[in-house]
């Protein structure tokens, strides 16, 4: 099984606050397929830093309030 | 389930077919000839022909039922997935060739090397499409 990233988020809690923007409006506005926001939803997939900043750049935060690393997935 | 993933359960399901069709003509022309069958054209055109005409009806009826994501280019994601699985059916293609070169030293069977070669080409391409479908589902 592939091994999830150590790299949590909070991207679909941002994504509700924000008037419930749907996965495929985000997708769009990222630059990727919705498929691809909702493995990132999941930690199944880790953006790029364009991406990353991409995300956080819609919802208005810094990086770090979207993600941060998870000490657990990494032990 | 994404456009591209239902691209690779198409494809890797016609090619399995196509592929034991294929290797079925083979072994029965083995059975009737008593030793290896040499390669044939007829079977090698017949499963290109199934290949390329169940793939274009299978991508087209794909493309239909998907909508505007069969025209959307490959994001960052689908990218690293597509190379990863390239990547480790290569090995499946080495192996395969690997594995025809020595039963070709032991055996000296250049009928059987053809056999073994072109298996392996399908087999790796069977391979990428079941590691892109693992990656899709697992994560990359």
């Amino acid at each position: 099984m592939a091994k999830r990233p150590p790299i949590a988020n909070r991207v679909k809690q941002l994504r509700e606050a924000h008037d419930g923007m749907s996965q495929a409006a985000l997708a769009k506005e990222i630059g990727v397929t919705r498929q691809t926001v909702i493995a990132i939803e999941q930690g199944r997939y880790s953006p790029s830093l364009e991406s990353a900043f991409r995300i956080a750049r819609v919802f208005g935060v810094g990086l770090e309030d979207v993600f941060s690393w998870d000490e657990a997935q990494d032990s | 389930m994404s456009f591209r993933e239902k691209t690779a359960w198409g494809m890797g399901l016609i090619l399995i077919v196509a592929g034991a069709w294929y290797f079925s003509k083979i072994v029965s022309v083995s059975s009737a000839l008593g030793h290896t069958s040499p390669p044939d054209l007829r079977f090698f055109i017949g499963y290109v022909t199934l290949v390329v005409i169940t793939s274009i009806i299978v991508n087209v009826v794909l493309a239909i039922m998907s909508g505007q994501e069969a025209n959307a280019p490959v994001d960052e994601r689908e990218k690293a997935i597509l190379d990863k699985a390239g990547h480790w059916s290569g090995y499946v293609l080495a192996v395969g060739a690997f594995g025809g070169l020595w039963h070709f030293g032991w055996l000296g069977d250049g009928n059987l090397l053809f056999h073994i070669i072109f298996g392996a080409l399908m087999l790796s391409q069977i391979a990428e499409y079941a590691f892109q479908i693992f990656l899709y589902r697992r994560g990359v």
